[in-house]
């Protein structure tokens, strides 16, 4: 599996050559998988359509009862034909419709209409990662979605695929510039550390480590560094599961804490060889500008800070004392941000097999220029492969499935939305007439400079996957999984001399670049057994397993400075200075043992225990190994006798769940007391600086997981709902304690006594509002009301903490001064001064707490079809406060809200901000500075967005086999907030908002 | 099961089994390629040496003793009269001129963790050969005696800086965590006796020929300093007069052009470039080669007090004309770019201060004859006159005239300066909108308050 490679040099070339091969393959060359068939004493040929009352459907399985081995699959005009004797059964089944038997009788033609039955949504098994479970049977809590709720919308990451649709999981993404990243919280912040509340991913069985992969000097243009997951394609994804609860996430043991992402690959299906290709093509700009003031305004501002502070224009007031013009206005935000980024994606595959060997090859290629000004563009790229084989006793199984992915991001080193912002509204014109950069006799510092300060990054992805497994005795399986990552990530962000005014005389001497260069390799064996045996009028299925993971990765950063010219700054060798930064191998290894024991007595009663026991080298000695487990049950009450021939309650279920999970995310190695190699030498000598203080003494941290949860089904699942409620509790808190820069580090990695709650209630809602022949309509709701709470904190009041946290109260809050009022007679703001010692001080007046968790969140999808056409729209909500925008002090050379221009002007002034002042009046400055920490900073930001739309139209082809979709599809369209300072959705203010992305697309199947 | 001969009893038993088989050994890892062990470092002189050394390249990057922009010679010198900032107005250096300095400030926040993180580096190594019986004793002195040394500069500049201060002497976090603010007279008490010890344990020689570690002078240049800003004059005349006396080691450079060359001996002791053929961060800092200056320039204040032949005003001032209007900006160190090999390292004490403590300490005793003339050396280095000041008061002040011409954008020694003489709000409330009585310390930051209560309150004013 590890020597699975490609030429790096000439990715897009493969995509398209790729693309090409599955353009040019014959569809006729693969048809005889389709029609199967031993060889009956009395041979009868029945051939027929099946339909589901209006349109023909393909991918029925169709197969003869009692024998086994002549089942057959229709084709895309729902056609099929066997052979078989003239008075046998035909079992039809298909997912979403009801299985039919139906008695030849002698026919040799049998048409045959499947009747649409919602209740086998029931029936789909979902992926629990070691195992899998019937919907209806689940003793946990798990979200799902599929394929078709990622192909309707045009992202690139799959957390993207995820926001507003399931409930208790809290997505947001961080910034609008293509490769960037989102963060996600399910079911709320369990560690007081906040990089370590990521959820465990998996790729068909693979660990996926989602640990950044960027360095802070290389990837300057994202608030965040590097995330390796965009590298995974949300169109190779057949389906995403969320394992929520300790039912359902114990089996994970020290890495279930924040909750499992499992994400399954597309596979292929048995039948007729067919083609898929599509292409789409749209655009992307920003969501909503920030209302700023226009070039009057902002002089009548700087006019009147000056005349308050009662001083003169300095010489560097370019934007006042006459030196710009003082009637030119720019809207930067128009400027720098109001591009439209081109966004291409094209992919294709090609999927079928027999009933023993199936495969899918998926190959697609995407690009995403940017709203800035300037040349950049992020591309995207890959492929999956995925193959099933059975052996013809069915005892053998093998599934292999490896995805290869390619990023290669060119964008600006830094995102232009400050500058945006912050720039005077008559600061001068970009250009010059001859199209020079326009340095207006050096008076300031031409934004797009940066433009020359190029952000590259090229990363290659390999995620490869085995599955044997055996059936050694009638149900016992044996079966092993062999999982392989690669990842290589290239990052350089290069400083020019061209980024300084060419009248400095700066020369290539001075110009600088970083580089990143980051690996990481890993494998994963997992070795299991699973045994079920009917056992006093129950089924029991027994699973026990064992995993061995190593993770090595290697980290390379360097500087190089000083060239000889800037044409060969990508060229270390030519710098005159290299440095190397940082030259990091770092290994985890990681071994468990884990088990599950389920017991179904009469689809009634389900009893779930799970346990695992994990060993992971982040931790000392002493405090490697840990166990974790969990108790799960559920009552079909619905299958009870009382209830079962109910004409209104169609599905009835209680399930509840407790148990323990872990989080061992506290980086390699932090359990030793070491010395590490400093970034530069002395003397000539490399240098050994401590590396941290060192505590040997930390382990595990605890998650306990108690959930309760109903789940109804009425009118033949027409209407189906669940409700669940869960209290999570994080103890033994793992986390790089602040500690006070006078023990010589301004952190400390320790447990601390402390727990952590995440208590909510979610709901979903499906409901299926018309379902006739031309038209459905189904609706779906997710709502999820979620409630974080510090809990426990022996000694908070004289920790290190103290000015952050406050017991009772959610982590994620926000300290604040009382924001009273503007003082009538000087203009300045004033705050409550809770201590009464007379000023403000910290931290005994900085004490109102605000919540920056939202409060709820959830989403509401509609999906409707008329004959050929389709509209999915889905509307996110989110009710939370955040930061208003604040910017330095009004009055100085920054551009400011429009909203500031109500500022105070004279003694008894009424107004909302305070005197503008140009820096000197200094009670001003730090008024403004309290205020910025004040309860008057905290604004409602909730919104309530259409997060994703698509139409398609199946047009009606003559042709047989063929299928041509027409989409269009837009994401971020509308938005409804009372937020004023630009997009409601960040997580640090700066960064460019989510874009508004609309494309169209044709989807062609043959 | 109709084929099973295989009792269920032994797949449970099997699976079981399955589970039972761990070895504890495959979750152990080697070490990291970047790091050894904190008890490896220190069987080794070499390696310990290493660790040592790396303060050194610590104090030259990062905190205060920087020369890059964030360091105080940039920044202490926008806060008092030295020079002027230009820039954004979020940049820390433009809030440092407008004497707005706020406790989240970062560079004051890498004053105190960078500076406390220097001291942890020391006391890690005092306490790492403690125990250790292999060294040479002469090895094991020069290591104790340097980290001593480093752990009283950084203070010393703390004190200043921040008023008090805990100080620290082991690497135990648990105290030093929580600990308290110790009476600045305390602080310089701990200086005062950190500092007799290394000059007890330093060599009197230099390790290399360049002066870039720290001998038994430097030690003692610091001590000089130490009494001077505590008015012990006698002592501080004395402890000046030990490295005066060596007038064959630090003789005045003559040339003053070559005061802050890497051969100058004048130099007592610098922190070198990382890199051969780099030169100082100070240049990279100040010098700027068209108007607008970017960052800082000279203040006209400055540059207009300097007699016209001083020939510190025309060589290590330099000016930028644009148009009509003219900038200045310090020129001691002259090489921004890289040259073929060094030619300067940031000097950290030279000799012309030791003048001007012992003039200043032996105005203080009453002997104004012989703080005329250590005031003249330097003046006449300078191509001055001899002072005309004949008052003890008269003196001092000359002498205080003269150390703003001399250390201009020197590591802060203009703001201590100012508020050594008590001078400091009298000097800077006509030149400084900002400036109020309380700006004479700097915030503790934020975070240090936040982190540990024992540090509260806060420092008057912020």
């Amino acid at each position: 599996m590890n020597n699975f490679s490609f030429s790096v040099g000439g990715r897009t070339l493969y995509c398209l050559i790729f693309l090409g091969f599955i353009m040019s393959f014959p569809p006729l060359l693969a048809k005889n998988h389709t029609r199967q068939g031993n060889s009956f004493s009395q041979q009868h040929k029945v051939q027929g359509t099946i339909t589901d009352g209006s349109n023909p459907l393909p991918g029925v399985t169709i197969a003869i009862k009692n024998k086994k081995n002549n089942v057959v699959i229709s084709d895309y005009s729902g056609q099929f034909s066997l052979t078989s004797s003239p008075y046998d059964t035909l079992v039809v089944s298909y997912i979403g419709f009801k299985t039919q038997l139906v008695p030849i009788q002698g026919r040799s033609t049998v048409n045959i209409v499947l009747i649409d039955d919602t209740t086998t949504l029931q029936e789909v098994r979902v992926n629990a990662g070691y195992y899998s479970v019937k919907e209806s049977e689940r003793t946990g809590s798990i979200a799902r979605i599929t394929s078709k709720d990622i192909e309707t919308q045009p992202v690139t990451n799959v957390l993207a695929t995820m926001q507003g649709r399931m409930a208790g999981v809290s997505i947001t993404q961080t910034t609008g510039v293509p490769g960037g990243g989102f963060e996600i919280k399910i079911r709320g912040q369990n560690s007081l550390r906040a990089d370590a509340n990521q959820p465990l991913y998996i790729i068909d069985g693979v660990p996926y480590a989602s640990d950044p992969i960027g360095f802070n000097q290389t990837s300057t243009t994202f608030p965040t560094v590097t995330s390796p997951l965009n590298s995974i394609s949300p169109e190779s994804i057949q389906s995403i599961e969320i394992l929520k609860d300790a039912d359902a996430t114990a089996i994970y043991g020290s890495r279930g804490a924040n909750g499992v992402v499992l994400i399954t690959t597309k596979r292929g299906k048995e039948g007729k060889t067919s083609f898929t290709l599509q292409a789409s093509t749209g655009t992307g700009t920003v969501t909503k500008f920030m209302d700023l003031m226009n070039t009057q305004q902002y002089l009548e501002m700087r006019k009147k800070a000056f005349q308050n502070d009662n001083t003169s224009y300095k010489a560097r007031d370019y934007d006042i004392n006459g030196t710009w013009d003082q009637n030119r206005y720019t809207d930067w935000q128009k400027e720098l941000l109001g591009g439209t980024a081109l966004i291409n994606n094209i992919t294709g595959s090609v999927s079928g097999g027999s009933n023993k060997t199936q495969f899918i090859l998926s190959g697609n290629y995407y690009t995403e220029s940017t709203v800035f000004v300037g040349d950049f563009l992020y591309k995207k790229g890959g492929s999956q492969l995925s193959l099933n084989h059975q052996s013809d006793n069915d005892k053998f199984r093998l599934t292999f499935s490896a995805g290869y992915n390619f990023q290669d991001n060119n964008m600006p080193a830094f995102d232009f939305t400050n500058d945006a912002r912050s720039l005077a509204p008559n600061a001068p014109a970009l250009y010059n007439e001859d199209g020079s950069l326009n340095w207006a006799n050096k008076t300031w510092s031409n934004p797009l400079r940066n433009l020359n300060a190029v952000f590259k990054s090229k990363t290659n992805n390999l995620v490869a996957n085995t599955v044997l497994s055996y059936e050694v005795l009638p149900r016992l399986f044996v079966k092993s999984n062999f999982g392989y990552t690669n990842l290589s990530t290239r990052e350089t962000r290069i400083n020019p001399s061209t980024i300084f005014n060419p009248a400095n005389n700066i020369t290539s001497a001075r110009s600088s670049i970083y580089i990143n260069n980051t690996t990481r390799s890993s494998w994963i064996i997992e070795p299991q057994a699973n045994w079920s045996k009917e056992f006093a009028g129950g089924n029991l299925d027994i699973l026990a397993g064992a995993t061995f993971q190593n993770q090595n990765s290697a980290s390379l950063y360097q500087s190089g400075n000083g060239f000889p010219s800037n044409s060969l700054i990508y060229n270390l060798a030519a710098a005159s200075v290299v440095t190397i930064l940082l030259n990091d191998e770092t290994q985890y290894k990681y071994q468990a043992i884990f088990g599950r024991i389920n017991y179904n007595w009469e689809k009634k009663y389900i009893l779930n225990l799970t346990a695992r026991r994990d060993g992971s080298s982040r931790f000392g000695p002493g405090n490697q190994f840990a166990t974790f487990g969990a108790v799960g049950a559920a009552w079909l009450f619905s299958n009870e006798h009382f209830l079962k021939n109910s004409s209104w309650l169609s599905f009835g279920k209680l399930r509840g769940s407790y148990g323990t999970t872990g989080n061992d995310q506290i980086g390699d190695y932090q359990y030793l007391d070491t010395y590490s190699i400093a970034e530069l030498p002395y003397n000539g000598i490399a240098g050994l600086q401590p590396t941290r203080l060192y505590n040997k003494d930390f382990g595990w941290e605890i998650n306990k997981k108690l959930e309760a949860a109903m789940e109804l089904g009425f009118l033949k699942d027409r209407i189906f709902a669940t409700a669940a409620w869960y209290q999570n509790r994080s103890s033994n808190q793992l986390t790089g304690i602040p500690m006070a820069g006078t023990t010589g580090f301004t952190v400390l990695q320790a447990n601390l006594d402390a727990v952590v709650e995440n208590r909510g209630t979610e709901f979903t809602l499906r409901t299926i509002n018309i379902n006739s022949v031309n038209f459905n309509w189904t609706t779906s709701f997710n709502i999820t009301f979620a409630k974080n709470k510090l809990i426990r904190f022996p000694g908070l009041e004289s920790s290190s903490y103290s000015q952050q946290y406050r017991i009772g109260q959610p982590l994620n809050i926000s300290l604040l001064y009382n924001y009273k009022r503007i003082n009538p007679q000087t203009g300045v703001y004033e705050f409550e001064d809770l201590n009464g010692n007379g000023v403000i001080s910290f931290p005994d007046d900085q004490q109102a707490v605000s919540d920056l968790n939202p409060k709820y969140y959830g989403g509401m999808q509609n999906q409707l079809s008329y004959k050929q056409w389709k509209l999915d729209f889905l509307f996110q909500f989110v009710n939370q406060k955040n930061r208003a925008y604040l910017n330095g002090v009004a009055g100085q050379m920054i551009n400011q809200p429009s909203r500031m221009t109500d500022s105070w002007q004279e003694v008894n002034d009424n107004a909302l901000y305070q005197i503008y002042t140009s820096g000197t009046n200094s009670d001003a400055v730090t008024a403004n500075y309290l205020y910025s920490r004040s309860t008057a900073s905290i604004v409602d930001a909730s919104f309530i967005r259409l997060k994703n739309i698509s139409l398609s139209y199946d047009v009606p082809l003559q042709m047989k086999e063929t299928k041509c979709l027409i989409m269009l599809q837009g994401q971020n369209l509308l938005t409804f907030t009372k937020f004023k300072d630009g997009d409601p959705e960040f997580t640090t203010m700066g960064f460019l908002p989510p874009l508004k992305v609309i494309t169209a697309g044709v989807q062609l199947t043959f | 099961m109709k084929t099973s001969y295989i009792p269920d009893r032994l797949i449970i038993f099997f699976l079981f089994a399955l589970t039972v088989i761990s070895c504890d050994s495959f979750v152990e890892v080697d070490l990291p390629k970047s790091q050894l062990t904190s008890e490896g470092v220190f069987k080794d002189f070499a390696t310990a040496d290493a660790a040592l050394t790396d303060i050194y390249a610590k104090i030259r990057d990062k905190g205060i003793l920087t020369g890059q922009n964030t360091g105080i010679s940039c920044q202490l010198g926008n806060y008092t009269d030295d020079l002027v900032a230009y820039g954004t107005p979020t940049s820390t250096t433009v809030s440092f001129y407008n004497n707005a300095v706020l406790p989240s400030n970062s560079d004051v926040a890498d004053y105190w963790n960078a500076s406390y993180n220097q001291i942890y580096a020391a006391n890690a190594i005092l306490e790492g050969i403690a125990e250790n019986i292999s060294f040479t004793s002469q090895n094991k002195n020069k290591l104790q005696g340097e980290a001593l040394f480093i752990r009283a500069l950084m203070h010393f500049y703390l004190v200043n800086i921040f008023g008090d201060i805990p100080y620290i002497k082991n690497t135990d976090y648990t105290k030093n965590s929580l600990v308290s603010r110790m009476p600045a007279a305390a602080v310089y008490e701990n200086i005062t006796n950190d500092l007799k010890n290394a000059i007890e344990l330093l060599p009197t020689s230099y390790s290399t020929t360049e002066r870039i570690r720290p001998n038994k002078y430097t030690a003692q240049a610091l001590l000089a300093r130490v009494y001077l800003y505590v008015g012990k004059y006698v002592q501080a005349a004395n402890e000046a007069s030990s490295v005066l006396n060596q007038s064959g080691i630090f003789p005045l450079t003559k040339n003053i052009n070559q005061v802050f060359q890497i051969s100058s001996k004048e130099t007592i002791w610098q922190l070198k470039a990382p890199v051969s053929g780099q030169n100082t961060q100070e240049a990279d800092t100040f010098i700027f080669l068209s108007a607008p200056p970017a960052m800082t320039s000279l203040s006209d204040n400055l540059v207009n007090s300097f007699a016209s032949s001083d020939l510190r005003r025309l060589n290590w001032i330099k000016e930028v004309k644009e148009e009509n209007s003219v900038f200045y900006h310090p020129y001691k160190y002259k090489e921004q770019n890289f040259t073929s090999s060094s030619v300067e390292y940031s000097i950290v004490f030279r000799t012309a201060e030791q003048f001007l403590i012992r003039a200043e300490a032996r105005a203080h005793q009453g002997d104004l004859t012989g703080a005329k003339d250590d005031l003249n050396k330097i003046r006449q280095r300078a191509g001055l006159l001899d002072t005309q000041a004949v008052t003890q008061s008269e003196i001092l002040d000359a002498i205080l005239c003269e150390r703003k011409w001399e250390f201009f954008t020197e590591h802060g020694h203009r703001f201590f300066d100012l508020k050594r003489f008590n001078k400091i709000d009298e000097v800077l409330t006509g030149i400084k909108p900002g400036w109020k009585t309380t700006d004479r310390l700097l915030p503790i930051p934020q975070s240090e308050l936040s982190a540990n209560p024992n540090l509260r309150p806060q420092n008057a004013g912020y």
